[in-house]
């Protein structure tokens, strides 16, 4: 039996309100095509791990008591934990700012489930095969909704781990009324041999502001393939940063879609590379209504064996004029070994926007190096002050300043693991 | 100090010293004169551990140290400093992280504490005071856009501030005017304590007018051909290296 059949029969089996959903996913999977090297989204991510691994699609066990999350410093996060795909937090107990709520597939009311169904599915695209996966998965859904003219100063951080031999599949959902404001981190981390999937779709409201952020911290053995889809609507601004480690194989889909006028996009993305780990992000933006921005910044550094794809598309649709859209990547090469495979790719049906993109693969300044060298600076020490700045300046924008410090030192330990000659 | 024998290497193959042979003890100032090409800032970048400088004979000892095994980084923290004929420029890393980092990775290596941001600035100050070098040069990025002259008082700067036991000044004269000239020349003198030794590599006898050397030693075809004191320098200075039976054009171009 193949891989993708072992979900859709699984997917049959599940039975509950969001069935209808998990069925059509299933059609859809039915009929697809399971990737391969001539996929060209595919092209330089290898599901061979996937295929081979021990682990068999098997429903979670009981998540075993799990040490708590550590929280992030001073932030005062509403924290939100998920075990392999279970949430732990008891949502019912928590005080939640007025304008705030939460809700998931175990507690959803009528009106709720209603709600859940019409979002479900409808801002990722279809062509996500994992996200299809997901879909016929998803053990837990996690629907955030934030009410027209809501300010929530708290900030809402997801976190989700996965045990050894485990699988988790979950699902968030955010809806950001009109002219709401809201924080939202989003953190998943494995270090064991382990498969999960997590999905996002997000709804911004005319208006509306979402920071966000996407901390994809799984390490070592893990699978993972995620993705985080977000609309936006007229005059909504978003400011994401995404964070990568690579991982056996590490999958993100980005996909920011303006569907409104003058809206604005923010994403800097960072990812950092060691071993042989393979990381895969593709980010699509689409610009489908008139005037708005988009500004990407992709930056990373691969050392030793490691392999990073990076697929950066802006489409601009017939009718998108004054829209101004840059995407930059640029990478470090640390080692001779290692991959970088990267490809902007611009469309543009309308004739009045300004748009720019570029790639760059720099390997490491030998004579800087020396220099530093003969000032008695040790090499690791000397490779993170030629090399760790491109990255700090993405971590200086990161708006929240208590993420920032919290995420630096962590980086900055990763990148000196990350060399080897 | 520091005694060399015999010291062969090559770069890419080609060899560019050919048993060299130079003994230095403790507070002397050893000025190498020769002409372009002689050999004198590969000496340099061998002692200080270069990659792609291969030592393929000869033994090097610093300080009771065998230098030749120690990486580049050892070296520096155990006293070997190096003025570059060409210092790099690192935009992205700014002078003063540099110095932090320098003096106190130095510092850590002879067992002292670090120190507070109060005292390194302090320290920082007088360095730049010294060479006349303007302080928010410190906040720029190394050498980043700095004139050829900044760029070798910067040198000066920075070995001031990690005192080191043996410099080795690459040309640290070449392209300044005779003003320029006297604040580097005042910057290494004031680090002359009588323990301190100093190799002074320069194409011009005028360095030497400032910055009294004990020995003076001629390198061509990568080995010292002579061995005097001042009065060899100036003798060059008016012959050229013809009276040696070399090769002047290079010094005429120069
Ligand atoms: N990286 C290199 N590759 C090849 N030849 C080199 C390299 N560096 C120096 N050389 C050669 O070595 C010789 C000595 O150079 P150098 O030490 O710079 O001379 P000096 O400083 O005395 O003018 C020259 O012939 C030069 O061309
Ligand atoms: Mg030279």
């Amino acid at each position: 039996m193949t891989w993708l059949q072992q979900v859709i029969d699984r997917g049959q089996q599940i039975d509950d309100w969001l069935s209808p959903l998990r069925l059509q996913a299933i059609e859809t999977l039915q009929q697809a095509a399971w990737p391969t090297r001539r996929t060209e989204s595919w092209k330089y991510t290898s599901l061979a791990a996937l295929e081979q691994q021990q682990l068999r699609l098997a429903q979670p066990a009981t998540p075993p008591a799990e040490p708590p999350q550590t929280a992030i410093p001073g932030l005062n996060s509403l924290d939100l934990l998920f075990v392999n795909g279970v949430l732990q937090t008891d949502i019912s107990q928590l005080p939640l700012a007025a304008g705030l709520q939460l809700h998931t597939l175990r507690s959803a009311s009528a009106i709720q489930r209603v709600i859940t169904t019409s979002m479900y599915a409808q801002v990722k695209p279809q062509r996500h095969l994992f996200g299809l996966v997901n879909d016929v998965l998803a053990n837990e859904v996690l629907f955030i909704d934030i009410a027209h003219d809501s300010h929530i100063e708290q900030p809402i951080r997801i976190i989700s781990r996965v045990s050894e031999g485990q699988e988790s599949h979950h699902r968030v959902l955010v809806r950001v009324g009109d002219r709401a404001t809201v924080t939202i981190i989003e953190q998943t981390q494995s270090e064991h041999a382990s498969f999960s999937t997590g999905f996002t779709e997000i709804e911004l409201g005319e208006q509306a502001k979402l920071e966000h952020y996407r901390l994809v911290m799984h390490t070592r053995q893990a699978i993972y393939f995620g993705g985080c889809h977000i609309c936006l609507h007229d005059k909504a601004e978003l400011n994401s940063t995404m964070l990568g480690y690579g991982s056996e194989l590490s999958r993100t889909d980005i996909d920011i879609m303006h569907n409104g006028q003058h809206a604005r996009a923010k994403l800097n993305a960072i990812y950092l590379l060691g071993e042989s780990e393979h990381f895969d992000l593709h980010s699509t933006i689409e610009h489908a209504k008139p005037h708005g921005s988009t500004e990407e910044n992709v930056r990373g550094i691969v050392g030793d064996k490691a392999n990073a794809v990076f697929n950066g598309r802006i489409h601009i649709h017939r009718g998108a004029q004054k829209t101004q859209a840059a995407l930059q990547n640029r990478n470090l090469l640390l080692s001779r070994r290692g991959q970088i495979n990267t490809k902007p790719e611009l469309e543009i049906y309308a004739d009045d926007v300004q748009c720019a993109h570029g790639a760059t693969v720099a390997e490491i300044a030998e004579e800087a190096l020396y220099y530093l060298r003969t000032r008695g600076i040790c090499r690791s020490k000397a490779l993170i002050m030629l090399n760790f700045g491109f990255i700090q300046e993405l971590i200086n924008q990161m708006p929240n300043p208590l993420l920032a410090q919290w995420l630096e030192p962590q980086l900055r330990a990763r990148f000196k693991e990350m060399e080897v000659r | 100090m520091l005694t060399i024998k015999n010291l062969h290497a090559s770069v890419e193959q080609k060899n560019i010293l050919n048993g060299l042979n130079l003994s230095i003890k403790q507070g002397e100032v050893h000025a190498i004169m020769g002409p372009n090409g002689a050999g004198k800032s590969t000496l340099g970048y061998v002692l200080s551990g270069r990659d792609g400088y291969q030592v393929t004979d000869g033994e090097v000892d610093f300080q009771g140290n065998n230098l030749l095994e120690l990486d580049v980084e050892q070296r520096a923290r155990h006293g070997l400093f190096l003025a570059f004929q060409y210092p790099v420029e690192i935009p992205g890393v700014s002078n003063m992280e540099l110095m932090k980092e320098s003096v106190n990775a130095v510092r850590q290596h002879r067992a002292e504490t670090p120190l507070t941001a109060a005292e390194f600035l302090k320290k920082a100050k007088a360095a730049c005071q010294q060479v006349q070098l303007p302080l928010e040069f410190l906040k720029r990025g190394i050498n980043e856009g700095f004139s050829g002259g900044e760029k070798k008082r910067n040198e000066i700067m920075q070995m001031i501030l990690l005192e080191p036991s043996l410099c080795i000044l690459d040309e640290s004269d070449s392209g300044l005017d005779v003003d320029a000239l006297q604040i580097v020349a005042n910057g290494v003198n004031s680090q002359r304590d009588g323990k301190r030794s100093f190799i002074v590599i320069t194409h011009y006898q005028r360095l030497l007018d400032f910055i009294e050397p004990d020995f003076v030693h001629i390198l061509a075809n990568g080995k010292i051909v002579k061995t005097g004191d001042a009065a060899l320098a100036k003798q060059i200075e008016k012959e050229g290296y013809a009276f040696l039976g070399l090769d002047n054009s290079a010094e005429a171009s120069a």
